[in-house]
Protein backbone atom coordinates (compact mmCIF):
# COMPACT_ATOMS: atom_id res chain seq x y z
CA UNK A 1 0.00 0.00 0.00
CA UNK A 2 2.64 2.47 0.75
CA UNK A 3 4.49 1.12 -1.95
CA UNK A 4 1.69 2.01 -4.18
CA UNK A 5 0.92 5.49 -3.11
CA UNK A 6 4.59 6.63 -3.01
CA UNK A 7 4.73 5.25 -6.71
CA UNK A 8 1.53 7.43 -7.54
CA UNK A 9 2.77 10.77 -5.87
CA UNK A 10 5.83 10.24 -7.89
CA UNK A 11 4.60 9.25 -11.11
CA UNK A 12 4.54 13.16 -13.42
CA UNK A 13 2.00 13.72 -16.04
CA UNK A 14 3.05 15.91 -18.93
CA UNK A 15 1.96 19.47 -18.32
CA UNK A 16 1.58 20.85 -21.50
CA UNK A 17 2.16 24.46 -22.90
CA UNK A 18 0.11 25.57 -25.60
CA UNK A 19 1.56 29.15 -26.73
CA UNK A 20 0.14 30.57 -29.81
CA UNK A 21 2.58 29.18 -32.02
CA UNK A 22 2.11 25.24 -30.46
CA UNK A 23 5.21 24.78 -28.53
CA UNK A 24 6.52 21.21 -27.96
CA UNK A 25 5.13 19.18 -24.82
CA UNK A 26 8.51 19.23 -22.14
CA UNK A 27 10.74 16.31 -22.92
CA UNK A 28 10.03 14.82 -19.66
CA UNK A 29 9.17 11.52 -19.07
CA UNK A 30 5.75 11.15 -19.96
CA UNK A 31 3.00 8.40 -20.55
CA UNK A 32 1.95 7.33 -23.92
CA UNK A 33 -0.95 5.85 -22.83
CA UNK A 34 -2.53 5.46 -19.25
CA UNK A 35 -0.22 3.48 -16.96
CA UNK A 36 -2.34 2.02 -14.36
CA UNK A 37 0.41 0.24 -12.27
CA UNK A 38 -1.99 -1.99 -10.41
CA UNK A 39 -4.98 -2.64 -12.17
CA UNK A 40 -5.84 -5.09 -14.93
CA UNK A 41 -8.39 -3.19 -16.28
CA UNK A 42 -6.97 -3.52 -19.90
CA UNK A 43 -6.11 -7.27 -19.27
CA UNK A 44 -9.12 -8.80 -21.57
CA UNK A 45 -8.37 -10.58 -24.54
CA UNK A 46 -7.80 -9.05 -28.09
CA UNK A 47 -10.76 -10.35 -30.24
CA UNK A 48 -8.75 -11.71 -32.86
CA UNK A 49 -7.13 -14.08 -30.33
CA UNK A 50 -10.08 -15.03 -29.00
CA UNK A 51 -11.31 -16.33 -32.89
CA UNK A 52 -8.00 -18.24 -33.29
CA UNK A 53 -8.35 -19.98 -30.17
CA UNK A 54 -12.13 -20.54 -30.59
CA UNK A 55 -11.25 -21.88 -33.80
CA UNK A 56 -8.50 -24.04 -33.03
CA UNK A 57 -10.51 -25.84 -30.54
CA UNK A 58 -13.17 -26.43 -33.27
CA UNK A 59 -11.08 -27.54 -35.28
CA UNK A 60 -9.56 -29.92 -33.44
CA UNK A 61 -12.58 -31.72 -32.76
CA UNK A 62 -12.31 -35.12 -34.28
CA UNK A 63 -15.50 -35.29 -35.74
CA UNK A 64 -14.90 -31.70 -37.58
CA UNK A 65 -13.41 -30.70 -40.99
CA UNK A 66 -10.92 -28.26 -40.67
CA UNK A 67 -11.71 -26.74 -43.90
CA UNK A 68 -15.17 -25.56 -43.01
CA UNK A 69 -14.25 -24.14 -39.73
CA UNK A 70 -15.13 -20.26 -40.69
CA UNK A 71 -16.06 -17.80 -37.74
CA UNK A 72 -19.63 -17.70 -38.70
CA UNK A 73 -20.04 -21.22 -38.98
CA UNK A 74 -23.19 -23.44 -37.08
CA UNK A 75 -22.25 -26.27 -35.13
CA UNK A 76 -25.54 -28.44 -36.36
CA UNK A 77 -26.18 -26.61 -39.16
CA UNK A 78 -23.30 -26.21 -41.23
CA UNK A 79 -20.85 -29.04 -39.27
CA UNK A 80 -23.22 -31.51 -39.03
CA UNK A 81 -23.02 -32.00 -35.58
CA UNK A 82 -25.46 -33.28 -32.46
CA UNK A 83 -26.65 -31.53 -30.26
CA UNK A 84 -24.11 -34.00 -27.83
CA UNK A 85 -21.34 -33.04 -29.91
CA UNK A 86 -22.74 -28.92 -29.71
CA UNK A 87 -22.27 -29.53 -25.51
CA UNK A 88 -18.82 -31.45 -25.65
CA UNK A 89 -17.39 -28.19 -27.98
CA UNK A 90 -19.06 -25.99 -25.51
CA UNK A 91 -16.89 -27.83 -22.79
CA UNK A 92 -13.82 -27.56 -25.01
CA UNK A 93 -14.09 -24.10 -25.18
CA UNK A 94 -14.55 -24.25 -21.25
CA UNK A 95 -11.40 -25.70 -21.01
CA UNK A 96 -9.82 -23.56 -23.17
CA UNK A 97 -10.43 -20.62 -21.62
CA UNK A 98 -10.83 -21.49 -17.73
CA UNK A 99 -14.19 -20.44 -18.02
CA UNK A 100 -17.01 -22.18 -16.46
CA UNK A 101 -20.50 -21.37 -18.57
CA UNK A 102 -23.75 -21.74 -16.83
CA UNK A 103 -26.04 -24.09 -18.51
CA UNK A 104 -28.53 -21.66 -19.41
CA UNK A 105 -25.53 -19.63 -21.64
CA UNK A 106 -23.99 -22.88 -22.80
CA UNK A 107 -27.28 -23.83 -24.07
CA UNK A 108 -27.64 -20.85 -26.24
CA UNK A 109 -24.26 -21.03 -27.90
CA UNK A 110 -24.88 -23.25 -31.10
CA UNK A 111 -22.39 -21.17 -33.72
CA UNK A 112 -19.06 -19.80 -33.74
CA UNK A 113 -20.04 -16.42 -33.86
CA UNK A 114 -22.33 -16.64 -30.43
CA UNK A 115 -19.17 -18.70 -28.96
CA UNK A 116 -16.81 -15.50 -29.97
CA UNK A 117 -19.03 -13.13 -28.88
CA UNK A 118 -19.76 -14.68 -25.25
CA UNK A 119 -16.20 -15.59 -24.60
CA UNK A 120 -14.87 -11.83 -25.73
CA UNK A 121 -17.17 -10.34 -23.44
CA UNK A 122 -16.87 -12.49 -20.44
CA UNK A 123 -14.83 -10.81 -17.94
CA UNK A 124 -12.79 -13.71 -16.74
CA UNK A 125 -11.80 -15.28 -20.37
CA UNK A 126 -7.76 -16.73 -19.78
CA UNK B 1 -14.34 -32.87 -1.47
CA UNK B 2 -14.14 -35.98 -3.58
CA UNK B 3 -17.66 -37.07 -2.47
CA UNK B 4 -19.15 -34.03 -3.46
CA UNK B 5 -20.69 -35.93 -6.23
CA UNK B 6 -22.43 -38.28 -4.62
CA UNK B 7 -24.97 -35.88 -2.90
CA UNK B 8 -26.22 -35.30 -6.65
CA UNK B 9 -28.81 -37.33 -6.90
CA UNK B 10 -30.91 -38.06 -9.63
CA UNK B 11 -34.45 -37.37 -9.40
CA UNK B 12 -36.92 -40.96 -10.19
CA UNK B 13 -38.60 -39.68 -12.56
CA UNK B 14 -38.00 -37.31 -15.32
CA UNK B 15 -41.48 -36.18 -17.05
CA UNK B 16 -40.73 -36.44 -20.37
CA UNK B 17 -38.06 -36.80 -23.09
CA UNK B 18 -36.69 -33.48 -23.14
CA UNK B 19 -36.25 -33.36 -19.55
CA UNK B 20 -34.30 -36.64 -19.75
CA UNK B 21 -32.38 -34.86 -22.02
CA UNK B 22 -31.38 -32.08 -20.22
CA UNK B 23 -30.45 -34.55 -17.50
CA UNK B 24 -28.37 -36.42 -19.73
CA UNK B 25 -26.47 -33.14 -20.56
CA UNK B 26 -26.25 -31.92 -17.41
CA UNK B 27 -24.67 -35.27 -16.61
CA UNK B 28 -22.11 -34.65 -19.43
CA UNK B 29 -20.72 -31.59 -18.31
CA UNK B 30 -20.49 -32.80 -14.52
CA UNK B 31 -18.81 -35.68 -16.46
CA UNK B 32 -16.74 -33.06 -17.96
CA UNK B 33 -15.70 -30.93 -15.35
CA UNK B 34 -14.65 -34.10 -13.08
CA UNK B 35 -12.26 -34.67 -15.99
CA UNK B 36 -8.89 -33.14 -14.62
CA UNK B 37 -9.36 -34.12 -11.21
CA UNK B 38 -9.71 -38.12 -12.80
CA UNK B 39 -6.56 -37.35 -14.92
CA UNK B 40 -4.90 -36.01 -11.52
CA UNK B 41 -6.22 -38.75 -9.58
CA UNK B 42 -4.86 -41.81 -11.78
CA UNK B 43 -1.90 -40.04 -13.45
CA UNK B 44 -3.06 -40.06 -16.83
CA UNK B 45 -1.67 -37.32 -17.94
CA UNK B 46 0.63 -39.65 -20.55
CA UNK B 47 -1.45 -41.90 -21.90
CA UNK B 48 -4.49 -39.57 -22.97
CA UNK B 49 -5.51 -35.92 -23.42
CA UNK B 50 -8.80 -34.13 -21.84
CA UNK B 51 -10.21 -33.93 -25.58
CA UNK B 52 -9.83 -38.17 -25.70
CA UNK B 53 -11.67 -38.66 -22.81
CA UNK B 54 -14.61 -35.89 -23.37
CA UNK B 55 -15.17 -37.95 -26.70
CA UNK B 56 -14.81 -41.29 -25.36
CA UNK B 57 -17.43 -40.31 -22.96
CA UNK B 58 -19.71 -38.59 -25.25
CA UNK B 59 -19.56 -41.84 -27.45
CA UNK B 60 -20.65 -43.89 -24.37
CA UNK B 61 -23.85 -41.73 -23.83
CA UNK B 62 -24.38 -41.78 -28.04
CA UNK B 63 -24.08 -45.78 -27.44
CA UNK B 64 -27.78 -45.16 -25.40
CA UNK B 65 -29.11 -42.37 -27.76
CA UNK B 66 -31.37 -44.50 -29.39
CA UNK B 67 -33.59 -44.89 -25.88
CA UNK B 68 -36.79 -43.32 -26.04
CA UNK B 69 -38.54 -44.33 -22.36
CA UNK B 70 -37.61 -41.25 -20.11
CA UNK B 71 -37.56 -44.05 -17.32
CA UNK B 72 -34.79 -46.08 -18.74
CA UNK B 73 -32.88 -42.86 -19.42
CA UNK B 74 -33.06 -42.21 -16.07
CA UNK B 75 -31.92 -45.89 -15.03
CA UNK B 76 -28.94 -45.14 -17.24
CA UNK B 77 -27.94 -41.58 -16.05
CA UNK B 78 -27.89 -42.84 -12.37
CA UNK B 79 -26.05 -46.22 -13.71
CA UNK B 80 -23.64 -43.09 -14.83
CA UNK B 81 -23.59 -41.46 -12.27
CA UNK B 82 -22.25 -43.98 -9.95
CA UNK B 83 -19.75 -45.24 -12.21
CA UNK B 84 -18.48 -41.42 -12.50
CA UNK B 85 -18.24 -41.38 -8.44
CA UNK B 86 -16.48 -44.35 -8.17
CA UNK B 87 -14.07 -42.89 -10.19
CA UNK B 88 -13.48 -39.46 -8.80
CA UNK B 89 -13.61 -40.83 -5.36
CA UNK B 90 -10.47 -43.84 -6.37
CA UNK B 91 -12.48 -46.54 -6.00
CA UNK B 92 -11.01 -47.76 -9.49
CA UNK B 93 -8.13 -48.26 -10.31
CA UNK B 94 -5.96 -46.84 -13.29
CA UNK B 95 -5.98 -50.23 -15.40
CA UNK B 96 -9.78 -50.02 -14.78
CA UNK B 97 -9.59 -46.31 -16.32
CA UNK B 98 -7.26 -47.56 -19.05
CA UNK B 99 -8.98 -50.64 -20.04
CA UNK B 100 -12.37 -49.27 -20.37
CA UNK B 101 -12.29 -45.49 -21.25
CA UNK B 102 -8.61 -45.07 -23.18
CA UNK B 103 -8.08 -48.54 -25.17
CA UNK B 104 -10.31 -50.58 -26.79
CA UNK B 105 -11.61 -47.46 -29.09
CA UNK B 106 -10.40 -48.67 -31.99
CA UNK B 107 -12.38 -52.29 -31.22
CA UNK B 108 -11.12 -54.09 -28.68
CA UNK B 109 -13.28 -55.07 -25.43
CA UNK B 110 -16.10 -51.93 -25.71
CA UNK B 111 -16.92 -52.00 -29.39
CA UNK B 112 -17.26 -55.11 -30.44
CA UNK B 113 -21.10 -54.37 -31.54
CA UNK B 114 -20.32 -51.98 -34.26
CA UNK B 115 -17.41 -54.64 -35.27
CA UNK B 116 -19.82 -57.11 -35.78
CA UNK B 117 -22.26 -55.41 -37.38
CA UNK B 118 -21.69 -56.84 -40.53
CA UNK B 119 -21.72 -60.59 -39.33
CA UNK B 120 -25.04 -62.47 -39.86
CA UNK B 121 -27.44 -63.24 -36.80
CA UNK B 122 -27.38 -66.94 -37.51
CA UNK B 123 -23.42 -66.73 -36.18
CA UNK B 124 -24.43 -64.12 -33.17
CA UNK B 125 -27.22 -66.37 -31.83
CA UNK B 126 -24.76 -69.89 -32.56
CA UNK B 127 -21.93 -67.76 -30.78
CA UNK B 128 -23.86 -67.19 -27.91
CA UNK B 129 -26.18 -70.69 -27.33
CA UNK B 130 -26.93 -74.19 -28.33
CA UNK B 131 -30.46 -73.49 -28.11
CA UNK B 132 -32.06 -70.77 -31.38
Amino acid sequence: MAMRAFVLRHIQLPGQTLTATGSKPHPQWYLRASLRLFSSHDDHLTKEEVIDRVLDVVKSFPKVDPSKVTPDVHFQKDLGLDSLDNVEIVMGLEEEFKLEIPDKEADRIDSCNLAIEYIYNHPMAG
Amino acid sequence: MAFALRSVKVPPNSASLEEARSRVFDFFRIACRSIPAIMDIYNLDDVVTKSQLRSTIASEIRKNSHITNPKVIDLLLFKGMEELNNIVEHAKQRHHIIGQYVLGRQGLVQDLDTKDEGMSDFLKNFYKSNYF
